[in-house]
């Protein structure tokens, strides 16, 4: 199987199991949608109404005002399907998500506008950013420990282990975060503790840029430090037991050198099981990220969801919960055609 | 199977009881589970309401560090708390009005040079006394007269009460001649602990004995109890307090059965759920296999912690609602484990020739995947436990969790709203982590030993 066919066929899983996510997803929340759409089609109304009455070169009646706005409302509730049978909204409302149409907030807003879409698009660079830059060191600096530990195995990291594995599995990063702005930002003053750029907002775009990474230090800082230990011990096994391989052996017996075999050999053959770990350790560690954003203030889309439990802003909400749905399933995606890449094996067994 | 298990469990235990680190975790256990009975025993089940009550916390000082901190050199006023339980009874006549006089006196020793943020009397009693006074007796012999006329029974009397305000107003008034404004909380406690000066506030407490005598005067019989008086400090038992005054040390207490209890029902629903379809996913294969992993994966798609935030608005949330829909989301980390270890047991050549001799296939699965995926199942579970609690309390931390409890996480978000990490209030954030993290620490000391154990029989070479 060529790799074209390969992504086609997992685009084609991919595909259906966003749908039966995002069905789960909406059946799970059909209240809260529901409610949602009536929210936001009375909001818009009630905007198109005072534009109409701004608009006074149309002189239109107060009753002739009032029949446009429940006529503007009814086409927007009917956009999403609302007094139709069960299965027909279902249809409709799903793929209205799917083409995100999260409709208005209650409170929230960016630069001005209530649209849902605005705001979540205005938060989530950030986070992209953010959780980007902290996985890329982790995966490269995880598994440069973790190769360095296993060339060295059956030393001291054994005893180590138990420490990461606390670490990894109880140490909450966002606790972490506290500490660190705790110690290394108000008592040292060495990093900024708080938001992304420094207030008033620096000239030209190098000192901006500089800005935004110093102010990434510490919420980087917190996310390694809890997922470092844990990923760098996965990579170290799955070396080790690949170091036991014949092919190895064969390699070694050829008097390639220790870093070639390393590198050239084992490295190769365990990068797709190194790949599926990191899949796995990227998707759990998304929620404490997250979480992680609210505590250094970083506006992305962690701290939204924080503001919007803070202030009730349902359509807000739902409208993370699909977006990062369908995020983490192309980065999922993405993940498994960079595996396909990888290893040829499982192109050819995919079927 | 049966055969097989028998073998197994005896071992497994001997074999724990020679892991260092495993009788460490059972230590550790044992305190937590002691902990957690004292916790359930002795706090009230009203103590959440309690906790949510700010009022309920007067007689605490308010973000206060812990009182050993004095030990390392930090001047802070400790929390001293007398209470008054010998009340001796006499009649006296005053005119014609034969009263009962009820007396009782406690002292105690001050050597903090620094103030403490307030002073109270609780006095408790049944019926109704016509009046109250307290002498407050200082180091030097200088002394304050509080009266408190139809006192309330159980009320806390404070510097800032009107009864402390005038007695502090008149003492000032005859020590210095200065009667310039109603005197503050603090100038009361300044007054009550130092030597007024010319400014009236004084720079710092006399240290020595202080003594506090009251005098109940009622007309018709009064039954005193114990009450109270209670210096309240700059500083407050094991893990200080937080701004409403509450003890961390009460909350961490309060929150750990609820913890135990996510954790462990976390950690055996999801693992297994997670083992039995991991398991059956391997152990079938082909078509099968990919379907189940297919659903595996639609689960594994789900953003945890915003879908939990949604289900938070559509349902009132109770331990059992949270710890399910926690266990819908988890199990598939699970199930990805078991499938590898039963498609490692697939391979081996007994189970293809017990499949070739016809054996029926649920007995193959269970005399050969069962007895492997079972201490896979314990261990997991012990493991599990840590993310349990963790992502219990980070939801507790972002304000979603049931109504009325205690949480670490909670307490954690209190303290990042009122910026305790900006303000130094390191107490308020270090000891509820901390517990995180302890209560994690012997799963994942059992769950590693059981691991490391259970590891070369899952290998079958």
């Amino acid at each position: 199987m060529g790799f074209g066919r390969f992504v086609v066929t997992k685009a084609v899983s991919y595909f259906l199991v966003l749908m039966a996510t995002v069905s789960i997803l909406y059946l799970a929340t059909y209240s809260v949608i529901q409610k949602v759409i009536t929210s936001s089609a009375e909001a818009l109304a009630i905007e198109y109404r005072q534009n109409l009455l701004k608009s006074t070169h149309l002189s239109l009646t107060p009753a002739q005002i009032q029949t446009l706005t429940e006529d503007y409302q009814k086409s927007y509730l009917s956009q999403f399907a609302f007094n139709q049978p069960l299965p027909v909204k279902f249809a409709v409302q799903i793929y209205r998500l799917l083409t995100l149409h999260f409709g208005q907030s209650y409170v929230l807003k960016w630069n001005g506008s209530q649209n849902v879409n605005t705001i979540i698009a205005g938060y989530l660079p950030n986070t992209i950013l953010l959780f980007t830059t902290a996985t890329l060191i982790l995966i490269a600096l995880g598994t440069a420990i973790g190769l360095l530990a296993a060339k060295s195995a059956g030393s001291g990291w054994d005893r180590v282990v138990p420490i990461i594995a606390v670490i990894h599995s109880s140490l909450p990063a966002w606790w972490l975060g506290f500490l660190l702005i705790a110690g290394l930002g108000y008592d040292l003053k060495l990093f900024p503790t708080s938001g992304i750029t420094a207030v008033p907002t620096p000239k030209g775009w190098l000192a901006i840029d500089l800005g935004v990474a110093d102010h990434m230090v510490l919420p980087v800082l917190s996310i390694l430090i809890v997922g470092l230990g844990g990923f760098a011990y996965i990579v170290r096994s799955l070396v080790i037991s690949t170091m036991g391989e014949d092919f190895v052996l064969t390699a070694r017996a050829r008097g390639l050198s220790e870093s070639r075999v390393l590198f050239r050999h084992v490295l190769r053959a365990a990068s797709p099981a190194i790949t599926t770990q990191a899949i796995l350790a990227i998707t759990g560690s998304f929620g404490g990220a997250l979480v992680t954003e609210i505590v250094f203030n970083w506006p992305g889309i962690g701290l939204l969801t924080y503001m919007a439990i803070f202030d009730n802003d349902l359509p807000v909400i739902i409208g993370i919960v699909f977006v990062l749905t369908i995020i983490l399933l192309v980065g999922l995606f993405i993940g498994e055609l960079v595996y396909g890449l990888l290893d040829p094996r499982i192109r050819v067994s995919g079927d | 199977m049966t055969s097989q298990t028998k073998r197994v469990r005896p071992s497994l235990v001997k074999e724990l009881a020679k892991s260092k680190s495993a009788l460490v975790g059972v230590a550790i256990l044992l305190v937590l589970g002691g902990l957690t009975v004292y916790s359930v025993a002795a706090l009230p089940s009203s103590f959440s309401q309690r906790w949510q009550n700010g009022d309920a916390w007067v007689l605490y000082p308010v973000d206060a560090p812990p009182q050993w901190v004095t030990a390392f050199g930090y001047p802070e006023a400790p929390t001293v708390n007398v209470s008054l339980s010998h009340w001796t009874e006499q009649t006296i006549s005053v005119g014609t009005e034969n009263l009962t006089e009820y007396y009782a006196s406690v002292s105690f020793k001050w050597s903090s040079k620094v103030f403490p943020q307030n002073i109270a009397f609780v006095p408790v009693f049944q019926g109704s006394p016509s009046a109250i006074t307290v002498t407050w007796t200082k180091p030097g012999g200088g002394s304050i007269d509080v009266s408190v006329s139809s006192p309330a029974s159980g009320a806390a009397y404070e510097a800032q009460s009107p009864s402390l305000v005038s007695a502090t107003t008149q003492y000032l008034l005859n020590q210095t001649g200065q009667y310039d404004t109603q005197p503050t909380g603090q100038q009361v406690v300044s007054a009550f602990f130092g030597q007024p000066g010319p400014n009236i506030l004084s720079s710092s407490t006399l240290k020595g004995t202080y003594q506090a005598s009251v005098q109940v005067l009622a007309s018709s019989p009064v039954k005193m109890s114990k009450s109270l008086v209670v210096v309240i400090g700059t500083s407050y038992g094991l893990m200080g307090t937080d701004n409403l005054g509450r003890p961390i040390d009460l909350g961490l207490l309060a929150g750990l059965p609820n913890a135990l209890e996510v954790g462990f029902l976390v950690a055996i629903i999801s693992v297994i759920v997670g083992i039995v379809f991991g398991g059956l996913s391997g152990y079938f294969g082909a078509k099968k296999d990919e379907v189940m992993q297919w659903v595996a994966l639609v689960i594994l798609a789900m953003p945890a912690l915003p879908f939990l935030v949604v289900i938070s608005f559509t349902t009132r949330l109770n331990l059992w609602v949270e710890v399910l829909l926690i266990s819908a989301l988890s199990w598939p980390f699970y199930a990805i484990i078991a499938r590898t270890v039963a498609l490692s047991v697939k391979s081996q050549t007994f189970v293809e020739a017990d499949k070739a001799m016809g054996v029926p296939s649920y007995r193959v699965f269970s005399s050969h995947f069962m007895p492997r995926l079972i201490p896979v199942t314990v261990a997991y579970t012990v493991l599990g436990i840590p993310g349990g609690i963790l992502l219990a309390e980070t939801l507790y931390f972002i304000g979603i969790g049931p109504a009325n409890l205690v949480t670490w996480g909670g307490i954690l978000d209190s303290a990042f709203a009122s910026e305790a990490a900006v303000f130094g209030f390191w107490w308020w954030v270090i000891f509820p982590g901390l517990m995180i993290i302890i209560s994690a620490i012997p799963f994942v000391l059992l769950g590693f030993a059981l691991e490391r154990i259970i590891a070369p029989r899952v290998s079958t070479k």
